[in-house]
């Protein structure tokens, strides 16, 4: 199944080995800068939606 | 104007696994000077590109590696019989096949990468046979032929035939004993040099074919005063001295490939059969008797002994071994008996993968080397026009006989030897790999040795390399039941201490894991979490306390683990032995936890804690010095990969799987590492400082400055062919 990358909206395979968890939802990243940018702050992606890669 | 030749070439990407990975390697090729069109395709993970140069394909991988994302090539190690001066016009010729990214010299071999979508290894191997060279793929199977052999046999000969011609005064004799000499005896010389010539360089061989040949023909022109002697005492000389080196690289070389020749007693239905160690298979029964090398890497079956294992830990007291047991191909049994189930053979066995590594590690390349590179080009056109100059200066205005003048210019080119500069490195790294294999230590990238001479800091991981790695949990409150189940799934060291807690099994479903974070999954059809406390608090509601390990269940903190390790002895050593000799020591783990903070009280040096694989690259980055990282190779492989010099520490058998430049068998060997990496690149400095003064010292005086002192062609030789012997011995001394 497909996923949405929090950071920059693209598309991602369940099998990115770039993934975390937060408030108990699993979220997967296209990159390792994606997903540093969203450990960072994650509610501002989740509030703001995707910002393009960081 | 020059004809500019487009190359299109096609590379295979891995890691490519949504469209924006398309277009940053897309993006990183196109950077990439040179490169006139890309096309990545994100299905079929290949990358079509055209460039200008083929010679950028190095570039284009880096580049591919830097975004993140990596090409699949293939590497390979070919033999070249060449002298040691040669080699690198070799590498450059493989450098100019198509789809051949890079190549790595060593003594007599080159390693080589290609890209397989393009080229093969058979296929560089029939270029480098084209141009008249001698290759072949370095395997187990074909042990190289011994070159000590063929040139014993050849100095055996010229020995004889040269004493004769010494014995008879008759011009004709001579000329008859001297033929075998010159033309079996020296044929590897002339044939060396009509191959260095086709391919628009020079050697060693020319020097000594061309000086004997003269003196060799000249003689058949002045029969009355012949110098039939003095050619045949030449190439004697010469081969006398190319004998010895041959031994004595050979013994260099000698004990690291011993598997080689072991035989092995091999358990079948019609009872015991002798066998070839390279002839065993995995699953395999051997029996060991006392005193006996053990063939193949395996599992005791049966037996008990004691083994001596210091090839591969430095230990040198021997390990009792039983039932269960692993044990290491080419480690001896000191006493007992032992039935052995192989387990590993051939190339997958260690000593092989030892093999291979400091094969690749030979290939070191100082920034010395550049200036001795230079030398080595010039070096031969040089000493010709010494020789003519000399000839001319002698003949011409000193106004001295044809055949003095003739024996000089033969002297001059006798005298020269470029070998010293192709022996300086190799040996002195040979010479110095094989000391510290005897301690345990594998050193795989040569230039590790004079990178760890820069060295500012260390930093070292502190599970499994500070501490014993044995996590045990030293206390617990509320559910640890269900996180018990769901950390038998994972291999992470805590995972593996907190999977002991619980009694029964829970049903798993869902199981994922975060690197350096923690592990989720539905247990009972319950969410459950465990992690690290930050990572769990991000994820749950509650109380973390002091825990170093929390357990959410459906979204409520419930579960409290504290952990412990114990410090290594050794390390509390190694880091005040650091910390005296002047190095910055700091220690960097995954681990959060308060523990983390009493390791770095106990040594005395900073802790950075909490960080994933990824931050440890960063703190390295971050910390603007040259670094060796010290850490298990596993699991540190980025940061050891990102260090300046990346010590990777061993627990197992398989080399192949650690990262690193160096790998080491325990912390206590990092002194006696530093020692003799600081003595190995001194010898190789003083090896080519003794090559630079010998040929300016012995040139002069053949050329016959000090007349009427001067030296015979013969003397010459002798001189010239104690130079490389000498850098040999010296580099035995270490």
């Amino acid at each position: 199944m497909s996923q949405t990358c929090p950071v920059c909206g693209m598309e991602v395979e369940e099998t990115s080995p770039f993934k975390t968890m937060y408030k108990g939802t699993m979220y997967y990243f296209c990159s390792n800068g994606c997903k540093k940018a969203f450990e960072k702050d994650p509610e501002k992606y989740l509030r703001e939606g995707p910002k393009g890669m960081p | 104007m020059g004809l500019r030749i487009k190359k299109e070439e096609e590379l295979k990407i891995v890691g490519m696994h949504c469209s924006t990975c398309a277009s940053t390697v897309s993006k990183a090729i196109k950077g990439v000077q040179g490169v006139e069109d890309v096309n990545v395709n994100l299905a079929s993970g290949e990358a079509k590109i055209v460039v200008q140069d083929k010679r950028k394909l190095k570039d284009i991988i880096n580049a591919v590696r830097k975004a993140g994302y990596d090409v699949i090539t293939q590497k390979f190690n070919i033999i070249v019989e060449v002298s040691e001066e040669e080699i690198l016009k070799v590498k450059e010729i493989t450098e100019g096949i198509d789809g051949v990214i890079s190549v790595r010299a060593g003594r007599d071999n080159l390693l080589v990468e290609v890209n397989p979508m393009t080229t093969s290894p058979e296929t560089v191997i029939e270029e480098l046979k084209k141009r008249g060279y001698k290759v072949k793929v370095s395997n187990l199977k074909q042990s190289r032929k011994s070159d000590f052999k063929d040139l014993l046999t050849r100095l055996v000969i010229s020995s004889i035939f040269t004493s004769l011609v010494l014995l008879f005064p008759s011009p004709v004799l001579q000329l008859i004993f001297s033929l075998p000499v010159q033309f079996y005896s020296g044929l590897r010389f002339h044939k060396g040099m009509i191959r260095a010539f086709r391919n628009k360089t020079t050697n060693m061989d020319v020097l000594v074919s061309l000086s004997s040949n003269i003196a060799w023909f000249y003689s058949l022109f002045s029969f009355n005063n012949p110098f039939f002697s003095a050619s045949s005492l030449l190439i004697t000389f010469i081969l006398l001295g190319k004998t010895l080196e041959a031994y004595l690289k050979e013994r260099a070389s000698e004990h690291i490939v011993s598997l080689l020749n072991v035989k092995a007693r091999k358990v079948t239905e019609k009872g015991e059969i002798e066998v070839n160690a390279s002839d065993l298979k995995p699953g395999d029964i051997v029996t060991v008797k006392s005193g006996e090398v053990i063939p193949a890497d395996g599992v005791v079956d049966d037996g008990e002994g004691y083994v001596d294992e210091s090839i591969y830990t430095g230990e040198a007291v021997p390990t009792r071994k039983k039932k269960g047991d692993p044990v290491v191909g080419g480690s001896v049994l000191n006493s007992g008996f032992l039935r052995v189930y192989v387990t590993r053979t051939g190339e997958r066995t260690y000593l092989f993968q030892v093999v291979e590594a400091v094969r690749e590690a030979e290939a070191i390349r100082l920034p010395i080397q550049q200036l001795v590179d230079k030398i080595s080009e010039v070096f031969v056109p040089t000493i010709i026009a010494v020789s003519i100059t000399a000839f001319l200066t002698w003949f011409y205005i000193l106004h001295f006989p044809l055949s003095f003048s003739v024996l000089i210019a033969v002297a001059v080119l006798a005298s020269a030897c470029p070998c010293g500069f192709g022996l300086a490195t190799p040996m002195a790294i040979i010479v110095g790999l094989r000391k510290l294999l005897k301690k345990g230590i594998v050193v795989r990238h040569g230039e590790a040795l004079e990178k760890l001479k820069e060295v500012e800091a260390f930093v070292f991981d502190k599970t499994g390399t500070i501490t014993k790695g044995v996590i045990k949990v030293s206390r617990y409150e509320g559910e640890v039941e269900l996180a018990s189940s769901l950390e038998k799934l994972s291999n992470h060291p805590v995972a593996r201490a907190i999977a002991t807690l619980g009694k029964e099994r829970h049903d798993v479903r869902e199981f994922t894991e975060f690197k350096g974070e923690g592990v989720y999954g539905k247990v009972d059809g319950k969410d459950v979490i465990v992690g690290k406390r930050e990572f769990v608090m991000k994820n749950c509601e509650g109380d973390g306390k002091d825990a170093d390990v929390l357990v959410c269940v459906n979204g409520r903190i419930s579960g409290y683990i504290w952990l412990e390790d114990e410090i290594k002895e050794e390390a509390v050593k190694v880091v005040s032995f650091l910390k005296e000799q002047g190095y910055e020591v700091i220690v960097a783990t995954g681990d959060s936890s308060n523990f983390a903070d009493r390791v770095g009280e106990t040594l005395g040096v900073k802790v950075h804690k909490g960080l994933s694989p990824d931050d440890k690259v960063e703190l390295i980055r971050s910390l603007s010095k040259r670094v060796a990282f010290v850490g298990d190779g596993v699991n540190d492989a980025m940061a050891l990969k990102e260090a300046y010099v990346g010590i990777a520490l061993s627990t197992g058998t398989e080399i192949a799987k650690y990262a690193g430049d160096i790998i080491i068998p325990s912390l206590e060997v990092i002194p006696s590492l530093l020692k003799q990496s600081k003595r190995t690149v001194r010898k190789i400095k003083e090896n080519i400082a003794w090559a630079l003064a010998y040929n300016s010292v012995l040139v002069p005086i053949a050329s016959g400055m000090l007349y009427p002192f001067y030296l015979p062609p013969e003397y010459a030789a002798l001189a010239m062919s104690m130079n490389s012997v000498s850098i040999v011995l010296w580099s035995f001394v270490q």
